[in-house]
C-alpha cells in the first residue's frame, strides 16, 4: 500500500494538531477548535460526493442535527457509553443518507441540490418544533429545566481531551473515505461520474454505489453531529437551519471539494473565522459582509477552491527549485 | 402540450383531495377563513418562486440573494418614509434601488461565473445576499418597524376573512407576472434570445445573440421583481431584514413545483402550500409542524415529475 | 444611527422636562470621586447582539455603572475590569464565550447577561464552575430554574401572568388565549403557566404557539378567535409582536377582544409602530418600572447612562435592569471583605447571601439564596399604549398563580423577602 505525498502530508498535519493544539488552546479555544473539526469532518461527506461523484448535497448539516438527536436522545434515554451512542447516532444518519439517495437516480446538479435542500428545510423545521432532547420524558426527550448532564467518553473527559478525541476520529473519517477511493466503490464512482451509460454496459449496479456514497456522507455526519453534540453536552436548533447546510456547501466550494485540504479549510472558515472576528471585536453585521465578499471572491477567482491555490503554489515552487 | 395539462390538473386534483382531508369533519365557515388565509400567505410564497423561475429562465441562475435585494429595498422605502418623503415617491425610489443590485451582481459578477455549472452560481449569489443582508442589518439597527401601504386600508370580505387590497394586489401581480413574462419569454425576439442565452451563453454569443443587452434586461427585470416582492414581504410579513431574505427558502420550494420552468406550476404550487400549511392548524397533531408543507410539497412535487426519468447521458437534467 | 437621532431626543426631552437630571451628580458605589488603581477586579457578561435582535443593553447599563464606580473609588480602591463577549445569538459561540471568561480568564462573577440562547447553554457550566450570573436580560425557563442564574428580570412567564391577571381583573377576561413562541423554555413554559392560573381561578385558558421562523401568523391569529377567547395574551418578541397585532389589525378585530401583552413590547418604539389603531387598547405589563418614573435609582440610572455610556446606547428597560443587576453586584461586594475579593467562591456565597435589596427601579425586593431556582422579580405594574407613547394604569402589583407559590413559600422558609 502506498502512502501519496497528499496522504503524508495529511497524517503528519493530524498527528502535529493531536499533539500540538490541545496543548496550547485555552477553554475557549478548545471549545472552536472541536467544533471546527466536526464541521470538517461532515464537510469531507460533502466534497467526496461533490467531486468524485459529482452529487451535491445542500442538507449535510440537517444530517448532522439527526445525528446529534440521536446522540442525545440515547445519552439521556440509557446508559451505554459515548461510543455506543456515537454508532447508534452514525448508523440511523446513514439511514437517512441512504432516503436522500432516492432522488438521487431521477436527478443530477442543481435539482438534486435543490430537493437536498428541501429535505434540510424539513429537517430544520421538525428541530425546530420538537427540539433536542435534554432529559425530559416522552420520544422527544425536552424539559423545560436544565439540560441533564451528557457523559463524555471514557478516554476523553476534558475539553482539551476531547478535542484530541475529535481530532484522532476526524482522521479516521478522512481515511475512510480514502479507503473508499482505493477500493471498489471509488472505481465505480468514477465511471459513474464520466458516464452512466458506461457505468450500467460495464455491469456496475449504479444504484448500490450512488446509495453507498450517500449512506458514507449520512455516517461521516451522523459521526460529526454525536461529536458536536458532546462538545456542549446539548444542541440548539439553531446551529442546524438550512441555511447553514447552504453555507457548508458553500465554504466547501470555496476550500476545494477536490483536496482533503479543501475540508479543513471550509471548517476553519465556518468556524474558527468567525470566532476570531467576534473575539476581535469586530460588528456581527460588518463579519457578514467580509464573510459575503470573502465567498464571493473564492468563487470566481478560484475554481479549485482556496486548497486549489495553495497547492499550485507548492507545486510552483517545487518546479522552479 | 396536453400532457403538460393533464399534469397539472392531477396536480390541482390531487392537492384537493389533501385539503377535503385534512379539513374533514370541521364547519365550513372556519374552513373558509383557513383557505384564504393560506392563499394569501401561498401569493406570497408564489410571487417570491415567480421572480426567481424568471431570473432562471433568462440567465441560467437560482438567486439566492432576491430576498436580500427585497429587504434593502423596503428598508429604504420604509426609511425615505420616515423622512417625510410622500409613499408613491418611496416605492418608485425603492425600485432603482433593487434594480442596481441587482444589476451590480448581474454585470459585474455573473458574466465571470457563467461558464460554471449552476450549483456554483446560485452558492456565489448567497455571497452576494450575505453583503447585502450584513449592509442592511448595519445601516439599520435592530428595532420594530412596521411598513404600511395606503391599500392596507381598504379590504373586501372573502369567506368571512377580511382581505386587505395589498393581498389582492399580490395576488393580481402574480397572475399579471406569469401572463407577461410567458408572452415576453415566448413571443418576443428579446424573450428568445434570453431563453438561449440560459441555455448556452457561448453558443448564443456565437451565433449573434446580444448577450450584454439580453442579460441586463434579464437582471433589470428581476431587480423590479424582487424590489417589489420585498415591499410585499415587508408589509405583509415582517418589517425584519434577516426574515425577509430568508424567505427565499420557502420560495425556491415554490419554484421546485415549476421545476424552475412552468410559471402557472409555480403560482399553483405556491398557493397549494400556503392552502395546506393553513390548514393543518385543524390537525392537532400536524398543526405544530405545518411550517413543513411547502418544503414536503415540493420535494414530492419535484420527485412525481422526475418519475420515469433515467439519467444516462453526462448532459441529463 | 436612527437609534441615535431618537435617544438624543429622548435625553433632550428629559433633560428639558427634568432640568435637575442633567446636571444631577451620579450615586455609584462609595462615592470618592477618587479613581480606584488597584489591582483589577475581573468580572464577565454576555449579550446577544446579531441580526435578529439587539440585547446588549444590558451590558451596556452595567458597563457604564462599573466605569461610574471606578471613577468612585472602585471595590475598596480597586477597579472592576468588566469582560464582554456577544455570542450573537450562536450557542456555540454562547459557549465559548463561557469558557473564555470562565476558565481562560477566571472572573469571579457574570453580570448583567442579556441573551436568548446563552443561558440555557451555559447553566450547566455556570453550576459546574461555582459561578453566579447575576442576569439581566432573561427570555427562556433556564434562566428562572438553575440554581446559578439570577436575574433583575421578570421573564416572559412572570410578565405574562401579570397581564393575565390585569386582563381577568380589569377587563373582565374569562377565556384568555395566550399566543407564545413555540420554543418549550419560552411559549410553552410562559403561556402553560397562564393556563394553569387561569383554571386556578375557574376559568379558561388555551395556548397558541408560533414557530418563530414561520411568516404566517394568520393561522396562529385564526386559531386563536376559534378557540373560544374573550382576551389575548400576546406573549411574543417585539418584532413577532407586531406583526400579530397587524394580522389582527388587518381583520379588524381591537373592539372584539381584550388585548394584553407581556413585557417584550414595553419599548418606546412599539406605539408608534403600532400605530393609532391599537392606541388605548393594548396593555403591557412591564417588567421593571416606567422608564421616565422620578424615584432616585431610575435618576441615577439616567445620570450614569448620560456620564459614562455611549450616546447611542439604548435607554430601555434592559438597560435598567443591567444598571440594578450591577448596582446590587457592586453592593455585596463593598459589603465583603478585601482579601476575599478575588475568591470566586466565596463571592458566590456573599452573592447567594442577598437578600431584601430594594430599588425604585423594581416592584419587589431582590434576593438570591441556595436554591435550585431564582425568580426574585414577580411583581410589577401595567401601562397602556396611549398617544405614541404608553401610560400607567396600574401600580405595582405582586404575581398571584401555582407557578409562584412553591416561590413564595421558599422565600418565607429562608426569610428571604
Amino acid at each position: 500500500m502506498n502512502i501519496s505525498r497528499s496522504g503524508i502530508i495529511g497524517l503528519g498535519l493530524a498527528i502535529l494538531l493531536f499533539a500540538i493544539l490541545p496543548a496550547v488552546s485555552g477553554g475557549q479555544w478548545s471549545k472552536i477548535f472541536t467544533s471546527t473539526a466536526c464541521f470538517t469532518l461532515a464537510t469531507a461527506g460533502i466534497t467526496f460526493m461533490y467531486s468524485r461523484l459529482g452529487l451535491v448535497s445542500l442538507g449535510q448539516v440537517a444530517l448532522m442535527g439527526i445525528g446529534g438527536w440521536v446522540m442525545l436522545r440515547m445519552n439521556h434515554a440509557f446508559e451505554f457509553p459515548f461510543e455506543i451512542n456515537l454508532a447508534v447516532a452514525a448508523a440511523v444518519t446513514t439511514v437517512f443518507g441512504w432516503i436522500l439517495a432516492l432522488p438521487a437516480l431521477r436527478m443530477r446538479g442543481l435539482y438534486l441540490a435543490l430537493i437536498t435542500l428541501m429535505a434540510a428545510g424539513g429537517v430544520e423545521i421538525i428541530l425546530s418544533t420538537y427540539r433536542f432532547p435534554n432529559g425530559g420524558d416522552g420520544f422527544w426527550g425536552v424539559t423545560s429545566s436544565v439540560s441533564a448532564p451528557f457523559r463524555r467518553p471514557e478516554l476523553a473527559q476534558s475539553d482539551t481531551a476531547y478535542l484530541r478525541y475529535v481530532i484522532a476520529i476526524t482522521t479516521l473519517g478522512f481515511l475512510l473515505i480514502e479507503a473508499h477511493r482505493r477500493l471498489a466503490p471509488g472505481r465505480a464512482w468514477a465511471m459513474i461520474r464520466r458516464s452512466e451509460a458506461a457505468a450500467y454496459s460495464s455491469g456496475i449496479n449504479v444504484l448500490y454505489y450512488k446509495a453507498w456514497a450517500f449512506g458514507l456522507s449520512g455516517l461521516l455526519a451522523g459521526v460529526a453531529g454525536g461529536l458536536l453534540a458532546g462538545t456542549l453536552g446539548l444542541l440548539d436548533p439553531s446551529t442546524f437551519r438550512a441555511s447553514e447546510s447552504i453555507m457548508l456547501f458553500a465554504l466547501a466550494v470555496v476550500g476545494g471539494a477536490r483536496f482533503w485540504l479543501g475540508a479543513v479549510i471550509a471548517g476553519v472558515l465556518y468556524r474558527v473565522l468567525p470566532a476570531l472576528f467576534n473575539d476581535w471585536g469586530l460588528n456581527a453585521d460588518l463579519t457578514l459582509v467580509i464573510f459575503g465578499a470573502a465567498l464571493l471572491h473564492a468563487i470566481t477567482t478560484a475554481p479549485d477552491g482556496l486548497a486549489g491555490q495553495i497547492i499550485n503554489l507548492f507545486r510552483r515552487e517545487v518546479k522552479s527549485s | 402540450m396536453k400532457s403538460h395539462f393533464f399534469s397539472l390538473l392531477f396536480y390541482v386534483l390531487a392537492m384537493s383531495v389533501l385539503c377535503v382531508l385534512i379539513a374533514w369533519g370541521k364547519p365550513f365557515q372556519v374552513v373558509g377563513m383557513f383557505v384564504v388565509s393560506g392563499m394569501a400567505v401561498g401569493s406570497l410564497y408564489a410571487l417570491g418562486g415567480i421572480g426567481l423561475v424568471v431570473l432562471y429562465r433568462a440567465t441560467g441562475v437560482l438567486n439566492f440573494a432576491s430576498g436580500a435585494i427585497g429587504a434593502f429595498a423596503v428598508m429604504l422605502a420604509w426609511q425615505l418614509g420616515q423622512w417625510g418623503v410622500p409613499a408613491v415617491m418611496t416605492w418608485l425610489a425603492a425600485m432603482p434601488a433593487a434594480i442596481a443590485l441587482s444589476l451590480t451582481y448581474g454585470r459585474l459578477i455573473a458574466p465571470g461565473l457563467a461558464w460554471r455549472e449552476p450549483v456554483v452560481k446560485a452558492i456565489a449569489t448567497l455571497g452576494f445576499a450575505l453583503i447585502i443582508l450584513g449592509m442592511t442589518a448595519f445601516i439599520w439597527d435592530d428595532d420594530v418597524r412596521k411598513f404600511s401601504l395606503p391599500s392596507d386600508k381598504q379590504a373586501v370580505m372573502v369567506m368571512g376573512l377580511r382581505v386587505t387590497v395589498t393581498r389582492l394586489i399580490v395576488i393580481l401581480a402574480a397572475i399579471i407576472l406569469v401572463i407577461g413574462i410567458w408572452l415576453y419569454l415566448g413571443k418576443t425576439r428579446m424573450g428568445l434570445q434570453m431563453r438561449a442565452l440560459a441555455n448556452d451563453r457561448n453558443l448564443s454569443a456565437l451565433i449573434g445573440v446580444r448577450i450584454l443587452k439580453a442579460e441586463t434586461i434579464a437582471w433589470a427585470i428581476a431587480g423590479v421583481i424582487a424590489g417589489f416582492t420585498g415591499l410585499m414581504f415587508g408589509d405583509l410579513i415582517r418589517l425584519e431584514p434577516v426574515v425577509i431574505t430568508f424567505l427565499v427558502i420557502p420560495s425556491i420550494a415554490a419554484a421546485i413545483c415549476g421545476r424552475l420552468d412552468n410559471l402557472v406550476q409555480v403560482l399553483l404550487g405556491g398557493l397549494t402550500m400556503g392552502v395546506i400549511e393553513s390548514l393543518l392548524t385543524l390537525q392537532p397533531t400536524l398543526k405544530d409542524i405545518r411550517p413543513i408543507a411547502p418544503f414536503v410539497i415540493a420535494a414530492l412535487a419535484l420527485l412525481w415529475m422526475q418519475r420515469g426519468k433515467q439519467l444516462l447521458f453526462a448532459r441529463d437534467n | 444611527m436612527f437609534k441615535a437621532t431618537f435617544c438624543t431626543g429622548l435625553f433632550v426631552a428629559g433633560a428639558l422636562l427634568n432640568p435637575a437630571s442633567a446636571l444631577a451628580a451620579v450615586d455609584c458605589g462609595d462615592n470618592t470621586g477618587k479613581p480606584a488603581t488597584g489591582k483589577p477586579i475581573k468580572v464577565g457578561g454576555i449579550h446577544g447582539n446579531a441580526a435578529p435582535g439587539d440585547f446588549s443593553s444590558s451590558t451596556d447599563a452595567a458597563a457604564a455603572y462599573f466605569k461610574c464606580v471606578n471613577a468612585n473609588g472602585g471595590i475598596h480602591g480597586r477597579p472592576i475590569e468588566y469582560r464582554v463577549e456577544n455570542d450573537q445569538w450562536n450557542p456555540e459561540l454562547a459557549a465559548q464565550a463561557a469558557s473564555k471568561l470562565v476558565t481562560d480568564e477566571k472572573v469571579i462573577a457574570m453580570v448583567g447577561n442579556g441573551s436568548f440562547v446563552e443561558m440555557s447553554v451555559n447553566a450547566p457550566t455556570y453550576a459546574k464552575s461555582g459561578i453566579m450570573a447575576m442576569a439581566s436580560a432573561c427570555a427562556v425557563s433556564e434562566c428562572f430554574e438553575s440554581s446559578n442564574i439570577v436575574s433583575t428580570n421578570q421573564g416572559p412567564l412572570a410578565s405574562s401572568i401579570g397581564a393575565a391577571m390585569y386582563a381577568v381583573e380589569k377587563l373582565g377576561a374569562k377565556n384568555i388565549s395566550c399566543i407564545g413562541l413555540a420554543i418549550p423554555s419560552v411559549g410553552n413554559w410562559s403561556c402553560g403557566a397562564v393556563e394553569k392560573y387561569m383554571e386556578s381561578k375557574g376559568l379558561k385558558g388555551s395556548s397558541v404557539l408560533l414557530n418563530p421562523a414561520a411568516p404566517d401568523v394568520n393561522s396562529g391569529l385564526l386559531e386563536a378567535t376559534a378557540s373560544g377567547a374573550d382576551s389575548i395574551l400576546v406573549n411574543l418578541p417585539a418584532g413577532l409582536g407586531i406583526a400579530f397585532l397587524g394580522a389582527a389589525q388587518e381583520q379588524d378585530l381591537a373592539a372584539r377582544y381584550s388585548w394584553t401583552s407581556s413585557t417584550p413590547l414595553y419599548d418606546m418604539s412599539v406605539p408608534k409602530a403600532l400605530g393609532d389603531y391599537w392606541d388605548g387598547k393594548i396593555f403591557v405589563s412591564a417588567e421593571l418600572t416606567r422608564l421616565d418614573g422620578t424615584g432616585p435609582d431610575n435618576m441615577n440610572w439616567k445620570a450614569v447612562m448620560d456620564s459614562y455610556a455611549a450616546k447611542d446606547d439604548p435607554r430601555d428597560t434592559f438597560s435598567q435592569s443591567g444598571y440594578l443587576s450591577a448596582k446590587y453586584f457592586v453592593k455585596t461586594l463593598l459589603a465583603m471583605p478585601e482579601d476575599k475579593l478575588d475568591d470566586r467562591a466565596a463571592v458566590t456565597e456573599a452573592m447567594k447571601g442577598i437578600k431584601g435589596y430594594k430599588s425604585d427601579l423594581a416592584c419587589g425586593s431582590y434576593y438570591v439564596g441556595e436554591a435550585k431556582r431564582h425568580m426574585p422579580n414577580h411583581a410589577g405594574i401595567m401601562v397602556v399604549a396611549k398617544n405614541g407613547g404608553f401610560e400607567q394604569v396600574r401600580d405595582c402589583f405582586n404575581y398571584e398563580g401555582p407557578y409562584f407559590s412553591e416561590i413564595l413559600e421558599t422565600e418565607k422558609a429562608l426569610g428571604l423577602n
